[in-house]
């Protein structure tokens, strides 16, 4: 078993509310990130679960169970920090059986388990090394797996990846998954970088400034982001206002169906991904596009990020082609159905 | 650096050591060696046999006072410079800056000053005379350095080590046990090594708190130079830099090589 709860949690350090009406459960089995930018709390919220902060107010169940009077040695949660922190005076083997040996674990049963967990987390070979002798994704693997090895019933990892190269990360993420779906371990993974939470996870909790902004699967918070900031979070950059008449938004950028249960006459504001647009240069004789003028242009390599200006708005649009100068007379196309409203307040 | 250059530093830095030594050495072995010789006229063990057969019992004596006295100053000091160190290496308190100076005044005022001024005080508290009262003041400067080796240890430290080890599994007393003592022994080992060196030297403040009846090695070296007979003191001066000699080798072979890397 492995649920986690949170339940109302605020954390503080000293005078400073770092977290607050902090609500997420974790299901068993599940591999949830928590994603969110750098200072938005989601280290603070892991060392509260691992029971190396007090929180403030709220509750932390594992497995229905209130933690909160519960010391770090004795929860069933463990954590992996964003550093490997390898214990410098012990061997591989010795660092990833620390935790068995806390445990009192005879040492055949040890050795056996270390031996499994060193197949799984592909360390074989190398459990006598001295953990200086170890690349950087070695020890973040011998990170890992000193925490696996004890089985918990909430694996608790913070930005394991990210001191790595981009190759090395993604092997080791695909070694987290496979590891996941292969123990079903329930996991809480914290990231800052959104592609890696959106490919990784059953579900992702997006973290902003101390509070929980939306939680669902990757697609969900992709494509329906609850509002402006978390779309603005995930690469979001045309955010528009218009006023809703009879089941249409009337904007700058063109009058959309929304269908009839949006409410009538009220401001509401909308957005639509940047590589959703369509872009062309301007056609001679009729078109049903809207007119601008490119202000700059960004080659990202696979993409072009072009800034277009119609009117009075500035509209961002990402094009495979490479095609566009500043200056040049283009013509946009936004597709209706790729528009997403925000709920109103 | 080259090797030819360091070579070179190298017998620089071994001679400005090994002369002095040298010329102890010399005057141990000597039987007579008079002014202007540049080498003793005749060679003999006098000196060492009688450090070892006639005065043998009070030399053996007064270094075992001197490396219980040491030895003592050096684990005291130590297991109150851990705490200490770690409050002032890990923790921002008010006052901080004011503890710094308060260390360091021992530190830079003159022993004798420190040495006279306790000793009213350790007469009335009855320490005066007795070992306690040796190691008391040996600590008023020995602990203030150990606490300066242990603060600057732990300023490097890294706690997310202790933070990881608990949540594996470990109560907080194994932590301490098992991940800081671990950590920090090269830290400890300097500090205890210092502690145990400044004591092993003290004689002014030994002889004033200890009045002659705690007798240590550098007690009875002065008393043994006071008569006058060169090559016996300098043969005791030899065995009173032996420790020192081989706490320096025992620094260089362990603490050189061990890699304090994983303590950040
Ligand atoms: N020991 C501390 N004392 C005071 N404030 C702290 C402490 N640790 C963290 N903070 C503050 O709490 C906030 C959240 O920090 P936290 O480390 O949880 O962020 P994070 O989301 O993990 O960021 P990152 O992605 O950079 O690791 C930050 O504003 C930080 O400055
Ligand atoms: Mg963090």
């Amino acid at each position: 078993m492995g649920e986690l709860d949170l339940k109302n949690l605020r954390i503080d350090y000293g005078a400073r509310m770092i977290i607050r009406d902090f609500n997420l459960a974790v299901r068993n089995g599940e591999m949830m990130s928590l994603l969110g930018p750098s200072g938005a709390g989601k280290t603070t919220i892991l060392k509260a679960i691992a029971g190396l902060l007090a929180p403030a107010a709220g509750d932390i169940l594992i497995d229905g169970q209130s933690v909160r009077d519960v010391p770090p040695e004795k929860r069933d949660a463990v954590m992996v920090f964003q550093k490997p922190l390898l214990f410098p005076f012990m061997n591989v083997a010795q660092n990833i059986g620390f935790g068995l040996r806390m445990q009192g674990q005879p040492g055949r049963e040890a050795r056996r388990h270390i031996g499994a967990i060193l197949a799984l987390t592909q360390l074989e070979g190398l459990e006598h090394r001295k953990v200086h002798e170890l690349s950087g994704g070695q020890q973040q693997r011998v990170a890992l797996a000193r925490a696996l090895v004890l089985k918990p019933s909430v694996l608790l990892l913070d930005e394991p990846l990210s001191n790595l190269d981009a190759n090395l990360r993604q092997r080791m993420r695909e070694l987290i998954q496979t590891i996941q779906s292969e123990t079903r371990m329930t996991m809480l993974f914290v990231t800052h970088d959104q592609s890696e939470a959106l490919m990784i996870s059953h579900r992702v909790a997006l973290l902003l400034e101390g509070r929980l902004r939306q939680v669902g699967a990757p697609r969900e918070l992709f494509y329906q982001p609850a509002d402006p900031e978390v779309a603005r979070f995930f690469g979001g950059r045309n955010f528009f206002q218009g006023h809703v008449r009879d089941g249409k938004l009337h904007s700058d950028l063109g009058v959309f169906p929304v269908g009839p249960q949006n409410g009538n006459g009220h401001v509401r504001t909308a957005t639509i991904r940047p590589e959703d647009i369509r872009i062309a240069p301007r056609a001679t004789g009729q078109s049903r596009g809207l007119r601008g003028r490119v202000v700059k242009t960004r080659f990202e390599g696979s993409s072009t990020r072009v800034v277009v200006a119609c009117g009075a708005n500035e509209v961002m649009v990402l094009t495979p082609e490479d095609a566009f100068r500043p200056g040049q007379e283009v013509e946009i196309t936004v597709p209706p159905e790729k528009i997403r409203l925000f709920p109103g307040d | 650096m080259k090797k030819s250059s360091r070579r070179f530093f190298g017998s620089i830095v071994g001679a400005t050591v090994g002369l002095p030594f040298l010329s102890l050495v010399l005057w141990s072995f000597a039987e007579r060696w008079f002014y202007p010789a540049l080498w003793p006229q005749a060679w003999g063990l006098r000196a060492w046999r009688y450090i070892t057969s006639t005065a043998g019992f009070q030399v053996m004596t007064a270094i075992g006072h001197s490396v219980v006295v040491a030895a003592v100053t050096a684990a005291i000091a130590v297991v109150i410079a851990v705490p200490a160190g770690r409050a002032l290496g890990q923790y921002d308190f008010k006052g901080k800056d004011l503890v710094s100076v308060l260390l360091t005044l021992p530190i830079i005022v003159p022993p004798l000053c420190v040495a006279m001024g306790l000793h009213l005080w350790f007469i009335r508290l009855g320490l005066a005379e007795t070992y306690a009262g040796v190691i008391g003041v040996h600590l008023t400067f020995c602990l203030p350095y150990a606490i300066f080796v242990l603060w600057g240890v732990f300023a490097n430290y890294n706690p997310d080590f202790e933070d990881q080890a608990r949540s594996l599994g470990a109560s907080r007393a194994v932590v301490m046990a098992r991940v800081m003592l671990p950590m920090i022994l090269p830290g400890i080992s300097v500090a205890a090594l210092f502690a145990f060196l400044l004591s092993w030297s003290q004689y002014l403040s030994t002889l004033i708190i200890g009045g002659g009846r705690v007798t240590t090695l550098p007690v009875l070296l002065f008393a043994l130079m006071g008569s006058g007979d060169r090559p016996v003191a300098a043969a005791v001066s030899l065995v009173f830099v032996a420790p020192a000699f081989i706490a320096l080798l025992f620094s260089a072979r362990h603490l050189g090589n061990r890699s304090l890397a994983g303590v950040r």
